[in-house]
């Protein structure tokens, strides 16, 4: 007996077989991701809280600088700047490799784009919210991280006076003062998404405070430094000497 | 008491099924009665108002899932939802988006939902030499038992589909309904598929690694299932699953 | 003309239809399900308590056993039932739980040792075996001995229809979804399957089946307030009613459940009360025991209704704006096991309620629940006048209800029966061919085109939404848990001429696709026929049997009414049911009638009692003493099973001793 049954449930086909390179790379991929963030949210919140030193004084900048740049290992006791070259080109391609599999996490098509828009229109949902804004810093780090970090690995020189050159001098703040909450944004949050991603914490709403929290908290060191540089920087005259403790 | 309010709700109409319609929102007044859900003013709409308008009810208990919409921006089961929860006294209705809509606030979940079962294999895939009914049953740990339960309670409303902005973006991925039933079988002890099994139905962009964890999902689920927790769970165990490929 | 051909055909995703279906399927045959809804929507889920089946693992449920639950089964349907059904469900009962198990049900397991349960509103310690840990548990409910409903939570019935149409969707059977089946095909004599139409597109189509399998559950909607889904309307019922041939057995015989809360009739399990739950009146005094001592709350559900009703009679139920009702009080089992294994009854008081259970009184009252009558099939399910056309669930009147359904065994009905039907199905399937006559479709697919295009461009003035809200009114206020001769009169003659004016129905929307009004208007007229072989089943039954409760005829009559009504409806211009009636055989019995343990003992004797109760007497002294209780069985009412279904079943009790109290 042949049966016309009209619904067939077609079958589709295995999920898996959908031509995605080697399956063991979706993991793969997710971890990376996740493993690259967690480096690069952490590096943030430390590197933030480095150069808001100069909140305390110059000398506290000056120490800070030439301790990570390995002071304690020259006999100068100066470090090496090259030190800065490294880390920061380090940083960029743990940035290029984030970013890589970030990208397939970003709406690609213009009706996925407009499904998005759409979804928060009719359905808002603050998470959702906080992956949109999430998504748009991390557009703008795509462009912005690069340039900071090519910066730092053409013109490595870090203190007091020499930064505040590049801030005010260079006019480097405008980037500055974008690369900041996009920054600042991107990685707390972030943060907060991993953990919850992977089951780190299961105490959501708490993390998700937290990250608001540490938002506001380095956003708050973040431009009150990047103002005493402008401030440094305008009491410099060109040339600039680089600042040495008396 | 106070003499009843009468609120208005803003439904969307369309009939795919008549080439002269064109989808559009339709405001309706009713007077509100105690304890009045939005089941009870839907079909006092139909009976009084416009016999064409179409929804879906089943248990009007919360039990079978069938009349999840988006109210007044939150996808939720219809029938649960009391009218005096909205201080305004307006309340909008669409269906639940991601579905193939049948007409006005009624979509094909159960078409969806057949066939995501197909596709990742939704059914215990137990020993088949274990089975003797006439025999006592294999035991099983009591906390299994009732973990297992807990993850049952899922209704397939859809809701959880339509709150998810990643399976809006992208058609093909399994959304949290997949991954949760997946997530029960995978703990459940009588199944006997292994980890790298479960990897090839789930371990993809389609599935647990293609889920940003935007928690849409979570935040609507009428049943309150632990969705975060479970899909971690299973995004964890895929991810230490070697395939060998 | 749309037809689509199969071997096995069902209508109705619930638990019983998927059963059947999955039984012709596993028979190699083809078969489809037709569904208004997608199967896991079915009303199957609502049921929450749990299923009888004596597994006897919990230390309660010791010394359980087929015996012991058919004899509840039989006491619990007040002698309505047929006892060869009872006896083949009460022996396939822990096949199905354990079927259901290797299907993926999460069925409660024991823990070894000591555990506190409430009985009688007392903490209790009990013991469970250490070789009963993780075996499946078992909880007490009203009119059972022994405790004996397997559950998981509160949402049993949610968790069997998930894994049982997993295992439908695992097996590739076609569920055609929003298909409604509106006509029986036939000629008579056999039947040759349904014209349905398409809820979606309002195509008509012609399911031509070797067998047909109806099982779309109760016809509970058609009275106002029902613990039922919305689509609980009877129009399986009329089906078979709208042949003129197959019968529709004892549907008068309708439940009421004692705890729905108020005033939208929502459920609130049966197992608050196994558990320990309490019912309260204004003044907060529990009041059951005052009617029934021995089983207070647990007393079968059609006598806890008939006693709150009374309770209320007298004044003591709380007044409120959709009227009195008594208290439901579950705080005294504590949060933990509310929270656990109350689930869903907690989730129902805090939506529809805005109450915590745990803390405060649930406000119930008893409302229609569950229909005991339904399309009079034979022991395998079959129509007696319908060859080819099945029945399961509590669609059918396979009868092992009778006149009152204890909780926990319709859960079990559907899977159990539909265990058993189905492989009765699949052996018709397999010795017949399918019959086609094309002009017979032809014939009953114009018919109900017809219909609809009357419907349609009529010049009906009535208003289909009235005419339902009356009938539902009618059957609230006249047949309801008390029942009386001039009530149901007026139900009758009210119902009559509401059928009348049925005819009379016409349209505002008049889309023949996807049009909520034209499937009420094909729906209601159906319903007022199911409705009037209620009314006059329960007008011409001069008696009190079971849920069936007459104010003038209090007495249960053996000698008159031990009998089960059937109605047909041979005229379709009729405006009321024939009925006729089946007697049912006292010497043929295992256990004979006798008293309930409720109330007095006031019922009429059936003269065959003595003898037959002399008789079997005679046949166990023949037997002497060795014969096992299985020797005795067969030797009293032998029964017959499909042969993978004979098996005996292995209990804990065969492996360790039975600890005593019976």
């Amino acid at each position: 007996m042949t049966a016309s049954s009209q619904t067939q449930t077609q079958k589709i086909h295995d999920v898996s077989s959908k031509g995605y390179l080697n399956p063991i790379w979706a993991a793969r991929a997710d971890k990376l991701q996740s493993a690259t963030g967690l480096l690069l949210g952490f590096f943030i919140i430390m590197h933030l809280h480095f150069e808001s030193s100069i909140l305390i004084s110059k000398e506290a900048f000056y120490h800070v600088g030439h301790f990570l740049e390995g002071g304690i290992f020259s006999e100068t006791g100066h470090g090496f700047p090259v030190l800065t070259k490294f880390i920061s080109a380090f940083m960029l391609l743990v940035v290029v490799v984030h970013a890589a599999f970030a990208l397939r996490r970003f709406p690609a098509q213009i009706q996925q784009w407009r499904a998005l828009r759409s979804q928060m229109t009719i359905m808002p949902h603050q998470d959702t919210k906080i992956w949109f804004w999430q998504l748009i810093t991390g557009f703008l780090l795509f462009f912005l991280a690069p340039v900071h970090l090519y910066d730092m690995i053409t013109n490595p020189a870090i203190g007091p006076h020499l930064s505040a050159e590049r801030v005010y001098h260079q006019d480097v703040w405008m980037l500055y003062v974008l690369l900041l909450p996009a920054v600042v944004i991107h990685a707390m949050f972030g943060l907060y998404r991993v953990a919850v991603k992977w089951g780190i914490t299961t105490k959501r709403m708490a993390a998700l405070k937290l990250a608001k929290v540490m938002v506001v908290y380095l956003m708050i060191i973040g431009i009150a430094s990047l103002m005493t540089y402008i401030v440094i920087g305008q009491s410099l005259e060109l040339p600039v000497t680089p600042f040495v403790p008396s | 008491m106070s003499s009843p309010r009468t609120i208005s709700f803003e439904i969307f109409r369309y009939d795919p099924q008549d080439p002269n319609d064109k989808p559009k929102m339709v405001t309706y007044e009713i007077t509100e009665a105690p304890g009045m859900t939005v089941f009870i003013a839907l079909n006092l709409l139909r009976e009084q108002q416009d016999p064409s308008l179409q929804f879906d009810f089943v248990c009007r208990a919360g039990i079978c899932g069938s009349c999840a919409m988006v109210i007044n921006g939150k996808p939720t089961l219809a029938c649960r939802t009391l009218t005096a929860n909205f201080p305004d006294g307006k309340i909008k209705l669409m269906p639940l988006p991601g579905f193939e809509l049948i007409g006005d606030l009624s979509v094909n979940t159960g078409k969806f939902m057949r066939e995501l079962a197909e596709r990742l294999q939704l059914w215990l895939q137990p020993d088949a030499n274990d089975i003797d009914i006439h025999r006592l049953e294999t035991p099983m740990d009591p906390a299994e038992a009732a973990k297992l339960y807990e993850l049952e309670r899922c209704v397939e409303c859809g809701v959880c589909v339509s709150a998810c902005a990643t399976k809006q973006m992208k058609d093909t991925f399994v959304g949290a309904v997949g991954m949760m039933k997946i997530a029960r079988f995978e703990m459940d002890s009588r199944d006997t598929r292994s980890a790298e099994d479960f990897y090839h139905v789930i371990g993809n962009q389609d599935g647990v690694f293609g889920c940003m964890t935007l928690l849409g999902c979570q935040d609507a689920c009428p049943k309150d299932l632990p969705h975060m927790q479970q899909i971690a769970y299973l995004r964890r165990k895929m991810a230490q699953t070697i395939v060998s490929c | 003309m749309k037809i689509i051909y199969t071997d096995s055909l069902v209508v109705g995703a619930g638990l019983a239809g998927l059963r059947v279906a999955i039984a012709s399927k596993e028979r190699g045959l083809d078969t489809v399900v037709l569904s208004l809804i997608p199967a896991k929507r079915s009303h199957s889920a609502a049921a929450q308590g749990g299923m009888q089946a004596s597994l006897g693992n919990t230390v309660k449920g010791m010394g359980d056993d087929e015996d012991v639950h058919f004899q509840d089964t039989v006491k619990g349907s007040d002698w309505g039932c047929d006892q060869d059904v009872a006896r083949m469900f009460a022996h396939c009962a822990p096949k199905a739980v354990r079927e259901l198990a290797n299907w993926g049900v999460p069925w409660s397991r024991i823990t070894a040792g000591d555990r506190q349960v409430v009985v009688n509103a007392e903490k209790v310690t009990i013991t469970e075996a250490e070789k009963a840990h993780g075996l499946i548990n078992a909880r007490d409910f009203g009119g059972t001995k022994k405790w004996r409903t397997c559950y998981t939570a509160d949402g049993t019935g949610h968790s069997l229809l998930y894994a049982v149409d997993n295992k439908a969707i695992e097996m590739d059977i076609p569920v055609h979804e929003r298909i409604e089946a509106l006509s029986l095909i036939h000629d008579g004599k056999r039947c040759h399957g349904v014209i349905a139409r398409c809820l979606v597109t309002g195509e008509l189509r012609a399911y031509i089946g070797k067998a047909t399998t109806i099982a779309t559950g109760g016809y509970g909607r058609i009275y106002e307030v029902s613990t039922n889904a919305i689509i609980c309307e009877g129009v399986g019922q009329a089906l078979a009613l709208d042949t003129g041939v197959a019968t529709l057995g004892n549907m008068e015989a309708v439940q009421f459940h004692p705890t729905a809360i108020v005033p939208v009739g929502i459920l609130t399990t049966e197992g608050c009360r196994g558990d320990g739950g309490l019912l309260r009146d204004k003044d907060g005094h529990r009041f059951m025991p005052d009617y029934e001592p021995e089983k207070k709350e647990l007393a079968s559900r059609d006598v806890v209704s008939r006693r709150m009703t009374e309770h209320m009679r007298k004044g003591k139920g709380v007044d409120s704006p959709y009227g009195p009702h008594l208290w439901l009080d579950i705080t005294l089992l504590g949060r933990k096991h509310v929270e656990t294994n109350l689930r869903e009854v907690k989730e129902i008081c805090e939506n529809f309620l805005g109450i915590d259970p745990a803390k405060d009184w649930i406000p119930v009252r008893p409302t229609q629940h569950y229909s005991m009558g339904g399309i009079r099939t034979n022991a395998t399910g079959e129509s007696p006048q319908l060859a080819g056309l099945f029945s399961v669930g509590e669609a059918a009147c396979w009868d092992m209800h009778g006149f009152n359904r204890l909780g926990g065994n319709s859960l079990a009905e559907t899977v159990v029966g539909g265990m058993i039907i189905g492989k009765y199905v699949a052996d018709f399937c397999e010795k017949n061919t399918l019959e086609i006559n094309t002009g017979e479709i032809e014939t009953s697919m114009t018919k109900m085109q017809q219909e609809i295009d009357e419907l349609l461009v009529g010049k009906g003035t009535e208003n289909v939404f009235d005419i339902k809200l009356a009938m539902q009114r009618i059957m609230m206020s006249y047949v309801g848990i008390f029942r009386n001769g001039p009530e149901l009169e007026k139900a009758v003659t009210e119902l009559k001429d509401l059928l009348k004016r049925s005819k009379n129905i016409g349209l505002k929307c008049k889309k023949r696709h996807a049009n909520p009004e034209l499937v009420e208007a094909l729906r209601v007229p159906r319903m007022l026929r199911v409705a009037l072989t209620v009314a006059c089943g329960a007008n011409a039954r001069t008696e009190s049997r079971g849920a069936h409760a007459r104010e003038d005829y209090p007495q249960r009559n053996d000698k008159e009414w031990l009998n089960r009504t059937l109605s047909t409806w041979p005229d379709e211009n009729a405006l009321e049911p024939e009925l006729s009636y089946e007697q049912l055989d006292v010497m043929k019995m295992e256990l004979p009638p006798g008293y309930r343990g409720y109330g007095n003992d006031n019922a009429v004797a059936h003269p065959d009692t003595a003898t037959r109760e002399a008789q079997i007497a005679g046949i166990l002294a023949e037997l002497g003493d060795d014969a096992d209780r299985f020797e005795k069985q067969a030797a009293i009412m032998p029964f017959d099973l499909p042969e993978t279904l004979r098996p005996r079943n292995e209990r804990l009790s065969d492996t360790i001793a039975v600890s005593g109290e019976k």
